[in-house]
């Protein structure tokens, strides 16, 4: 018997996956490092649900969506193109249709979505771990499987139709106005939005406050990250204090400190990133920063506003900006589809299956509780009900094995058919014209202008110039190294990250378009973003004086 | 001897569309309408032909043209080839038999209103509906500068969308259906719209002025708060309301400016009840003619005595009540052909 595919069906095959497309891209942003045996599952195959069905729903002119594969820990993805021009006029009269209601209702169909994703989560949270049958236990895991395969529905049905807005306002600025996306007018108009991410920051800016009122400063101060829950635990004002601050972090701290795995604990179960987070606003002090930074772009927002639009025709404007509105929901649903879609369902994902590897444990058929994660759904079903009938543990040792083996030889980031070279691949990307592969895959390519003399040369994601100390940062959980005043470099951000950018000057990532969370963020703070240099964590190190200038795309490294 | 290429505006009416453009041909049934309409003259789509042709401008876009097809499928492409385009023609000069046939056409229109070196407004008026960027110059004060504005408009017919356009409907890209109005600037004291429908409910039984001190793009730009005057059509009653108008848009040296409204006149009404019921009066008119709600444009010239002092300078039917759902319907459509590009 063959128990050891991770995800059924959707194994990269290079004969047969190979011929049916000439290029499969892997997903460094969500991939790297691989995924754990349960997470690559889930994301296989409902992230890749989730784009077909968003693209059909919305009948995409030119696209199916996409298709995914996993390959040892890595999803590797491939456009399904629409074939003949016939089908994509057929498409195409569709879509306008089917496009309407972003037009006419954005908010009204987010926050409908929202609420429906949210319901089910509280659904999800009524099973009470300890005190369920096994059989209600089950339930609950069934239940979330259901629930994240909703959620990449929502997610990319409102990504598709949401970054189609985005693409037409850049290019209806660019053909009326004359501005584009790499101009400070255009970054200016599409910044100065509060969201539910700045709200949680918001929060913690809170908590530092209240630490102070009571006393808690010194406590803060003189303990690492990690041992301040416990320093909290020890008196009662830092009980009380604890107490609220839990209660906080069960309305918003369902969120997982890598995106997009699970074998790491929620806000909920391991609150030292975010009291982590309070030390630092405390270490910082003054006000919560994001609020006068805030007010400011939003005034230059109207002014940008206006800017545009006295350069648009008074009989465009009907139509016009109606679409600006929705292009500044862009950035918006960028930063909180994270949180209530991704970020929620991974928790509530950890949290049921935490819940069955604690009672297989019991039972006696795993070592370890988190040893579910290198189990599928079908080898979780199989326990589920009768979990001392069953040895788990031959399996889990093999696929940790895997694992690990996977951990140390990187994914190649694209398989190529013979005689298909990069190049080639990117373009058919870029000709799809599909909105994810173009603000989110892909991005614009930097323009090398030798005369610049610069070290890296990438994409302006946000505006500005800034100097200083540069920070290579490569996963979350060095994070507490960044330092007011530096400059990040990293290969990508993403939520979680967001809490820092009150601290440094300015961003260089390696991958990242427009519409990426490093750039969205970096306008909010209005800190200077570049974006897609590609190398930048290669080239540059921790501690080097790094100069980057935003608006020509360009990093100088200034002691080599 | 060469087709003629330019009409005088009572000469015109909404059949000679394809040959002057819309907003032309508008103007010429206006007049036939008895509406007072600011005096001037229409270039024809056919004195546009005969540009491109007898300039070499025409050739050099079909060479351009020729020799990048391929790549114009990118929109990037179509920009570049927008802006070479507007190059090729505003690089040349009219041929020397046209200049002199609009500068004689411009010294009658001088003649006629008795003003030398008259102010004139320069519009494109294309023939059909095209989205995009059409020029409008103001205040253009001598027959060098005429013809230079005229080939300003022309150019401005070659928008990246209007080359998609063409381009994806196969048609000729240097054939551009585009007449010009030339017209006098009024010089005016007051100007604004009037809708004969409640663009808000769609009630016909009333009739919506509105209007600020200057000329009327700061009205129809939606900028300012206008004084707004509800007029019901059956008995003439009305309701008013009247803002502090700040701003204006003035005529400048070369085309307007924003300036600063005196303060003292900023809380009064800009059009008093007299000068009230006889834009209703004509927008009934207009409105009955057509059988159709109306979205006009006036204008109040400050030096000529009431009621010569009205000028219309458009009349077109009122989009109500359904002009949400086209707008949205039109965005979804430009929302489609992200997708093309």
């Amino acid at each position: 018997m063959k128990v050891y595919d991770v995800v059924p069906g959707l194994e990269f095959d290079p004969e047969r996956d190979l011929a049916q497309s000439p290029a499969w891209f892997l997903d460094a942003t969500h991939s790297v490092p691989p995924w754990t045996p349960m997470f690559g599952w889930f994301w296989i195959n409902f992230c890749r649900h989730g784009m077909q069905y968003g693209a059909e729903k919305l009948s995409l002119p030119t696209v199916h969506g996409w298709d995914w594969r996993f390959m040892n820990g890595g999803g590797y993805l491939t456009l399904l193109l629409v074939q003949s021009e016939e089908e994509k006029q057929r498409r195409e009269v569709e879509f306008r249709k089917a496009i309407l209601p972003f037009v006419q209702d954005y908010d009204g169909i987010w926050n409908g979505f929202v609420k429906e994703i949210l319901g089910r989560y509280e659904s999800l949270k009524s099973t009470d771990p300890e005190k369920a049958s096994n059989i209600d236990l089950l339930q609950n895991f069934e239940e979330t499987i259901n629930t994240c395969r909703r959620m990449w529905e929502i997610h990319m049905y409102m990504m598709y139709g949401t970054y189609t807005a985005y693409i037409l306002f850049e290019n209806m600025c660019r053909e009326l106005a004359g501005i584009d996306d790499t101009s400070p007018v255009f970054h200016k108009i599409v910044s100065g939005f509060d969201n539910k991410v700045f709200q949680v920051d918001r929060r913690l800016w809170e908590f530092s406050k209240r630490a102070e009122d009571d006393g808690l400063t010194d406590l803060f101060v003189q303990s690492e990250a990690p041992d301040i829950k416990s320093k909290l635990e020890e008196s009662e004002k830092g009980r009380a204090f604890l107490k609220d601050f839990m209660i906080f972090m069960n309305e918003d701290g369902w969120r997982m400190q890598r995106m997009s795995e699970m074998n790491l604990p929620t806000w909920v179960e391991d609150p030292t990133p975010p009291l982590g987070m309070v030390k630092q606003f405390i270490l910082k002090g003054g006000s919560f920063n994001l609020d006068e930074e805030r007010k400011k772009l939003s005034n230059e927002r109207l002014e940008a506003e206006k800017q545009v639009l006295a350069k648009v025709p008074a009989e465009q404007r009907g139509w016009f900006e109606p679409l600006m509105r929705l292009a500044q929901k862009s950035g918006v649903f960028s930063e909180e589809h994270d949180h209530y879609l991704d970020l929620y369902t991974h928790a509530m994902m950890r949290r049921s299956a935490l819940a069955l590897g604690r009672r297989f444990v019991k039972a006696g058929g795993l070592d370890h509780h988190e040893d579910i994660f290198f189990l599928i759904p079908d080898e979780v079903r199989k326990a589920g009900i009768n979990p001392a009938q069953f040895d788990l543990r031959p399996i889990v040792e093999r696929r940790k094995a895997d694992w690990k083996q996977w951990q140390q030889t990187p994914n190649p980031p694209a398989v190529l058919r013979e005689g298909f070279d990069l190049d080639q691949a990117m373009a058919v990307l870029v000709k799809s014209n599909d909105p994810i592969a173009l603000k989110v895959v892909v991005g614009a390519m930097p323009q090398v202008r030798p005369e610049l003399k610069a070290d890296l040369y990438g994409t302006c994601g946000s505006p500005g110039i800034a100097e200083g100390p540069a920070r290579v940062i490569m996963t979350e959980d060095e994070l507490h190294l960044v330092q007011e005043g530096d400059i990040l470099v990293a290969a990508s951000t993403s939520p979680s990250w967001t809490p820092v950018f009150s601290m440094i000057k300015g961003v260089v990532v390696d991958r990242g378009a427009s519409l990426s969370h490093a750039a969205i963020v970096g306008r909010e703070y209005g800190i200077p973003v570049v974006m897609n240099v590609f190398e930048g964590t290669n080239k540059i190190r921790s501690g080097q004086r790094i100069k980057v200038d935003a608006n020509l795309g360009t990093v100088y490294v200034l002691d080599k | 001897m060469a087709k003629k290429w330019i009409y005088w505006f009572e000469d015109l009416s909404s059949d000679f569309n394809d040959l002057v453009g819309k907003k032309c041909a508008n103007l010429g049934e206006m007049t036939q309408l008895g509406m007072r309409v600011p005096p001037g003259f229409a270039v024809t789509v056919e004195g546009y032909e005969r540009f491109m042709s007898e300039s070499g401008a025409g050739e050099e876009i079909r060479r351009y043209v020729t020799d990048n097809r391929e790549s114009l499928t990118q929109v990037e492409k179509q920009v570049e080839a927008g802006r070479k385009i507007r190059q090729f023609i505003e690089s040349k000069s009219m041929p020397p038999d046209m200049a002199q046939e609009l500068h004689r056409n411009y010294q009658t229109l001088c003649d006629r209103v008795g003003i030398p070196d008259l102010a004139v407004a320069v519009r494109s008026s294309g023939a059909v509906s095209m989205p995009g960027q059409m020029e409008t110059y103001l205040n253009v004060k001598n027959k060098h500068e005429l013809e230079n504005k005229v080939i300003r408009v022309w150019g401005s017919a070659f928008t990246t969308r209007a080359i998609a356009f063409r381009l994806e409907k196969g048609m000729e890209i240097e054939k551009a259906p585009i007449g010009v109005a030339v017209l006098k600037m009024v010089n005016a004291k007051c100007a604004g719209v009037v809708l004969t429908v409640l663009p808000t409910t769609g009630d016909t039984s009333r009739v919506v002025v509105e209007g600020n001190w200057g000329l009327g793009e700061s009205v129809v730009s939606g900028e300012i708060t206008p004084d707004q005057f509800i007029v019901d059509k059956a008995c003439g009653e009305y309701e008013c309301t009247i803002s502090a108008k700040t701003k204006m848009v003035c005529y400048h040296t070369v085309g307007t400016r924003v300036s600063d409204v005196p303060e003292k006149i900023q809380c009064e009404p800009c059009i008093n009840p007299e000068e009230l019921q006889e834009i209703v009066r004509v927008a009934k008119n207009v409105e009955a003619h057509f059988n159709m709600p109306q979205d006009m444009e006036w204008v109040i010239d400050a030096d000529l005595p009431f009621p010569r002092n009205i000028f219309w300078v458009q009349a077109r039917p009122a989009k109500f009540t359904k002009k949400k759902e086209n707008d949205s319907e039109y965005l979804a459509e430009l929302m489609s052909r992200v997708f093309r590009m």
